[in-house]
């Protein structure tokens, strides 16, 4: 990293634009702030000392511990691709974030990552440790400047949740038109934390596996979300594993989906593997015209006596009737489909940050019309 | 401002609506009576271009353009709005971005305080409000979109006694005055109960019996046929 006072100014006007589109902010109104970009780390600075950033590579020289987090939650030859991240280890790539034990961090901690080499291949490890007690609010992004359509991403993250700790998360990815992305996402929540994460992918992309899996233990409370956007010439498969290991866990798990002509698999799977739990999973789909895919299985394993678990799953057109409604009140036909689709992905919902609602709206228009 | 001519509806092959015709100038109110199934609200849903209603033949002209052959953006466009009986819920459409996608943003507060909706403004559309706050709601959208031509169907039924006394002065309000562009709006409303009447001047009304037009007239004089005689042609 280079030595400049102000870590905005170590990106460029262009890089600026690119990030705060996936909601990055003035490193100054953030608690800490992480961009790689390719493989240089430009920022890993934080402003709250309730908060450390640093370079994967050298978080695990400073802190021994680091290194029992690393390959913690996943085994380095789960599948060909996170094989392929550890054989890239040598050389560590990817942020490491520790919330302090019993920190409230007021402001968000924020990490993008950047692929700007047409054709490039990054591979990525971030690791996030939020000690007890600890409370933060977290936005990262992942974004390629227009140029960039072809390319390859497999990342891996690795999400430690201490008792009693609290995060609030939202991520939001922004690729290149026809790159390949595959994205592991491994967490454990110990005893009593809470979580409330959402995840927004909505820029086309060539192809996107994301598949992410997550312990609750013991009275632990999780609320998640994704809002899915996939048009025409964009192939996403998301696949989650949640398992309620301790009683009194408690999870939430929605999918909304909209297919503009792309494919939507969407594998869920929520397992009771304790007694006194509690879990849902909802996958809705929303078709905006006759092709493309949505494909949402919902499934739920009761291994416990005492588990809870529920779910709820639809696929369907636009109502015309809605359309209808909103046509006859002077709403032009596409504004009114927009309309439509920003309500059923829920954009207003509280959970989004305001500041990166319009955005996000934007980025729908944009890729409904082709325009990104 | 709307001139029906010898309309004959269908949907599919059921003839809904024969041979209406009907006269509505500019700045006044008429009242549609009927009974269930009459084709009231088939009549307000033809005027505005809904589907599945088709016009066999004959011709509506709103504003000196013929209307039928114009899709729904377009008669909105031109000036039509209609207040649904039943409209649909539209989950995560709050009335805000409604009104925003409107571009009525700055009239909202305001129009919405009047027909006492102003919690409303962050509620998704028609999802889980009451019959009656559905129908104040369909008034203030048709206050928010500024037609000319404006269309109630059923305005006043669910609605409790006070709020009427909202809806009728909402539509008092804007029947007759200009809309933001000075043109003078005029209105069609459909009522069972006749409640409306007490709050509202209509100019005339009509009786819709088995998808025709039958007699015209004074609304108090015909709304008071009505109670005693059923929906009939009152004798000359």
């Amino acid at each position: 990293m280079d030595d400049v006072a102000d870590p905005a100014a170590r990106l460029s006007n262009e890089e600026r634009d690119i990030l705060h589109d996936v909601g990055f902010d003035d490193p100054a109104a953030r608690a800490a702030t992480g961009v790689l970009a390719d493989r240089e780390m430009r920022i890993a600075e934080a402003t709250d000392p309730g908060v450390e950033i640093l370079p994967l590579a050298e978080a695990l020289r400073t802190y021994e511990f680091v290194q029992d987090l690393m390959f913690g939650l996943v085994s380095p030859e789960a599948n060909e691709h996170v094989a392929m991240v550890a054989e890239h280890m040598h050389d560590p790539l990817g942020h490491f974030v520790w919330v302090k034990p019993g920190a409230k961090v007021r402001l968000p901690v924020q990490t993008f990552t950047l692929l700007e080499t047409p054709q490039g291949r990054q591979f990525t490890h971030d690791i996030t440790l939020i000690d007890e007690g600890a409370e933060v609010e977290m936005i990262a992004g992942s974004a390629v400047p227009g140029s960039v359509h072809k390319g390859r991403h497999i990342s891996i993250g690795e999400t430690y949740m201490r008792a009693g700790s609290s995060c609030r998360s939202v991520s939001i990815e922004h690729w290149g038109t026809a790159m390949e992305v595959y994205s592991y996402g491994y967490s454990r929540m110990e005893q009593g934390a809470r979580s409330q994460s959402t995840a927004i992918m909505m820029a086309p992309v060539g192809q996107h596996v994301s598949r992410s899996h997550s312990i609750l233990e013991a009275d632990t409370n999780a609320v998640s979300q994704a809002i899915i956007f996939s048009p025409e010439g964009t192939d996403r498969v998301i696949e989650t594993e949640t398992h309620l290991t301790g009683a009194g866990a408690r999870s939430e798990d929605m999918a909304r989906m909209v297919s503009a002509g792309g494919r939507i698999v969407n594998n869920a799977l929520l397992v009771g593997d304790a007694a006194d739990t509690n879990g849902f999973l909802g996958c809705d789909g929303l078709k905006l015209n006759d092709t493309g895919e949505i494909l949402a299985v919902p499934s739920l394993q009761a291994i416990a006596e005492g588990a809870m678990l529920s779910h709820e799953a639809s696929v369907g057109m636009i109502d015309s009737e809605k359309l209808d409604y909103l046509m006859a009140s002077g709403i032009e036909e596409d504004a009114a489909r927009n309309l439509i689709v920003q309500g059923f992905l829920s954009l207003d919902n509280e959970a989004i940050p305001a500041g990166l609602r319009a955005r996000v709206v934007d980025m729908i228009a944009r890729a409904k019309s082709g325009g990104m | 401002m709307l001139e029906i001519r010898n309309l004959t509806v269908a949907i599919g092959d059921n003839v809904i609506l024969r041979d209406i015709d009907l006269h509505l100038p500019e700045g006044e109110l008429h009242v549609l009576l009927g009974p269930n199934g009459s084709g009231k609200s088939s009549l307000l849903a033809t005027i505005m271009g809904l589907p599945p209603f088709e016009v066999v033949s004959g011709e509506i002209i709103f504003a000196g353009t013929p209307i039928q052959s114009l899709d729904l953006t377009e008669r909105a466009e031109l000036g039509i709005g209609l207040a649904y009986q039943r409209p649909p819920s539209l989950d995560g459409v709050t009335v805000r971005s409604f009104a925003a996608a409107l571009g009525a943003v700055a009239a909202l507060e305001t129009e919405a305080a009047a027909l006492d909706l102003t919690g409303f403004l962050d509620r998704d559309m028609n999802v889980g409000f009451s019959g009656g706050e559905i129908k104040r709601w369909e008034v203030l959208k048709l206050v928010l979109q500024d037609p000319r031509l404006l269309l109630f169907d059923e305005p006043e039924s669910g609605v409790d006694l006070e709020h009427v006394i909202a809806v009728g002065d909402a539509i008092r309000r804007v029947v007759g005055a200009p809309d933001r562009s000075g043109r003078t709006c005029s209105g069609l409303v459909i009522t069972h109960t006749g409640l409306i009447l007490s709050h509202v001047k209509a100019d005339r009304a009509h009786i819709i019996k088995e998808g025709r037009l039958l007699h015209s007239g004074d609304p108090h004089e015909l709304f008071g046929h009505i109670q005693t005689e059923g929906y009939t042609i009152p004798a000359a």
